[in-house]
């Protein structure tokens, strides 16, 4: 099997499965770098509430680390069940509140500790947050706004990612929030996000909320955008096909305090989403994934009692 | 909107609703009179017209009633309560408009509510906008507030006088505290009820906290706080004829010294055709402040949003006065790239070589 594989030695016992090859151990920093890594997490734990009666911890000692591979950015897929604290991954990342700062380890990108959140990470949430008192113009060319970008040259760049979204430039772009359907929101919204360059794109569940049909196209969109933007994803999904289908790299997590259990590393898509989803081996490592979490979460039942 | 469309199942012929299905029954319902009382039911236009018309005529019935024939064997006597057709007449409307200048005295009250209304915005707005946004504010503003919308207004006139004096500046400033905690304290809610996940896709877009409170926060509450001021505002016009009605010294002015002069000299009628005046007066300026408020949020009430348009317009002349003093962020090369490769579709074509 030639699947890309990673800056650090895999283990030689790693497991093919399908289009995917199950990695022993979830890839963690050993060595420096002589790149910083992406992002690295070290023994990170969160716990809401601390001190108080309703405390929880999220999270506990989650260790990975996304290596800096050149000229190109990873997709890396987070499976796990509710509760098990991905979205609290995703918002250390972003750094935002109340999530960051994490109580315990720490949590690098590009080599620095995460301060707050910064438009180098960007990020589309599953519920719709287009701004409603602003065009679907006026919601791309938002950030370049914020950043004192010129109006003209703003504009001119957020109607090219109208097009790149997929959006009708004539149609569109002088619609509002509200006139529009949650997969064209959604596509607002990954425009906005990608057109600041982000070197990391964080996506909570962005097509959750969405119906089978359109669900595939949008996937498909976002891996054309990828591809051209060399952005590292962390794509956060319930459906394994979605997490096959988009990603380099599957995480798998398991709750009660979360952690990240399984690595997996799977070929990258080479045809529509609908067509995937027909090939034998795609679908043996559906399979295999869904088997994998059953028996992560007999486990964890088994613990508990 | 889906590029990649499915050949999809040709649609087929709705299928006919079968003979006994709950549609049916509740159509029979209204013919035997139980849609008179079936939940929510919407009423046609005409309907709603006509039952406000019944209304007020059986208002105007009693009222003819309890007042009909010679002064001496009426109901209610001339002294109390005159009779409609005795305060409807021409006489009665000359007497308001010209002896009583109701014109002039109608502009001295509202101009007393505007000024105050606006002095408490421009301070409680962007106060109320600080509460919404940061607890700590809200906080050290609570004991204010609180005091503020629990004392009984009227109970501040004695002290307004004491304070302000009593010309103009006690009544636009009795307004102002009438109305300023409850402007903050709406401003405050308005502005804490947007969703905090505007906050964080702002935030990862890049912007300032400055950026997220007033290109974020208070547009996105805009629509409910308008809405708050509108309603404040009629409470305002209610509590200027307070104002006007317990004075020290007379000549005061406005439509509360008009009932207060006619109370004197025994004008029952005058009293009474003020009285239907003032509400008419705040229903129009309330019509009027709804129609600003569906213009300038189109996205909210539907509608072509001139006012909107308009002020999209004033603020780009900000923007480029601002750019004028401070340099526009260039874009960065990527981005530049992005738009180099386009094909040039709003640029006139070159001309052809000869
Ligand atoms: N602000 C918070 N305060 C207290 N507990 C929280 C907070 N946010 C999340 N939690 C708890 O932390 C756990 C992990 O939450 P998180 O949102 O990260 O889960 P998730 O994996 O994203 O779940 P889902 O798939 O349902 O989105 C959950 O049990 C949740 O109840
Ligand atoms: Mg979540």
């Amino acid at each position: 099997m030639t699947t890309p594989s990673s800056t650090t030695a895999t283990p030689p016992t790693s497991q093919d499965v399908g289009i995917g090859r199950l990695l022993e151990e979830v890839q963690q920093a050993v060595s420096p770098p002589t790149r910083p890594h992406v992002v690295e997490f070290r023994n990170v734990s969160k716990t809401y509430n601390p001190g108080q009666a309703n405390s929880f911890t999220a999270i506990r000692d989650v260790n990975f680390v996304v290596a800096d591979l050149p000229n190109k950015g990873e997709f890396v897929c987070v499976l796990g069940p509710s509760g098990c604290g991905k979205s609290t991954i995703l918002r250390l990342i972003a750094g935002l509140e109340p999530q960051h700062p994490a109580t315990t380890g720490t949590v690098h990108v590009f080599g620095k500790p995460v301060e707050g959140p910064g438009a180098d990470r960007g990020m589309v949430f599953q519920d719709y947050t287009s701004f409603d008192h602003r065009s679907v113009l006026g919601n791309i060319a938002f950030g370049l706004e914020c950043q004192g970008v010129a109006r003209n040259e703003r504009n001119e760049l957020a109607r090219h990612w109208i097009e790149q979204v997929g959006l009708d430039v004539a149609k569109d772009s002088e619609k509002y929030p509200h006139e529009l359907s949650g997969g064209m929101r959604q596509r607002v919204a990954i425009a906005r996000t990608l057109i600041l360059q982000p070197r990391i794109i964080l996506m909570d569940e962005p097509f959750g909320a969405l119906d089978p049909q359109t669900r595939m196209n949008m996937q498909d969109l976002l891996i054309r955008l990828w591809r051209a933007v060399e952005a590292t994803v962390f794509f956060v999904t319930h459906s394994i096909e979605e997490a096959v289908f988009l990603g380099d790299r599957v995480y798998i997590m398991s709750t009660g305090p979360g952690r990240v259990e399984k690595e997996l590393e799977v070929e990258p898509a080479d045809r529509p989403a609908l067509e995937m989803a027909r090939v034998p081996r795609f679908q043996e490592t559906v399979y295999y994934i869904r088997d994998l979490i059953a028996q992560l979460e007999a486990q964890a039942n088994k613990h508990a009692k | 909107m889906n590029n990649a469309s499915a050949p999809k199942p040709a649609p087929e012929a709705t299928p006919a609703v079968p003979a006994d299905t709950v549609v049916r029954r509740s159509t029979d319902g209204r013919s035997n009179g139980a849609a008179w009382f079936a939940f929510r039911r919407p009423i046609p236009q005409w309907v709603g017209i006509l039952l406000g018309a019944l209304c007020l005529a059986i208002v105007f019935g009693i009222w003819w009633f309890l007042t009909r024939g010679p002064h001496e064997e009426r109901i209610i006597g001339y002294s109390a309560l005159p009779s409609p057709a005795e305060t409807f007449n021409r006489d009665q409307f000359q007497n308001l408009w010209f002896d009583n200048a109701l014109t002039r005295n109608l502009l001295v009250s509202l101009q007393r509510v505007v000024f105050g209304f606006a002095l408490a915005t421009l301070i409680a707005v962007p106060l109320g906008v600080l509460c919404g946004c940061f607890p700590w504010v809200n906080a050290f503003f609570a004991p204010i507030n609180v005091f503020g919308r629990n004392i009984p207004i009227a109970a501040l006139i004695p002290l307004s006088f004491a304070l302000f004096g009593i010309g103009e500046m006690q009544k636009v400033m009795f307004i102002f505290i009438a109305v300023v905690a409850f402007i903050m304290m709406d401003t405050a809610a308005a502005i804490a009820d947007v969703s905090s996940r505007y906050i964080d896709t702002a935030f990862t877009l890049g912007a300032s906290r400055r950026q997220i409170i007033l290109k974020v926060l208070v547009p996105l509450a805009m629509p409910r706080l308008f809405n708050s001021l509108r309603l404040l505002f009629g409470l305002a016009f209610g509590y200027i004829m307070l104002a006007e009605l317990v004075t020290e010294g007379g000549g005061v002015g406005g439509l509360g010294n008009i009932i207060n002069v006619a109370q004197r000299r025994g004008h029952r009628e005058t009293i009474i055709l003020v009285l239907i005046v003032i509400p008419a007066v705040a229903l129009a300026i309330d019509r009027l402040l709804f129609m600003i408020q569906r213009s300038l949020f189109p996205h909210q009430y539907g509608g072509d949003g001139f006012l909107h348009i308009l002020w999209r317009g004033i603020m780009h002349t900000c923007e480029d006065v601002k750019r004028w003093i401070i340099a526009p962020t260039p874009l960065q090369p990527g981005q530049q790239a992005a738009l180099a490769h386009k094909p040039a579709a709003h640029e006139p074509h070159a001309a052809p070589p000869t």
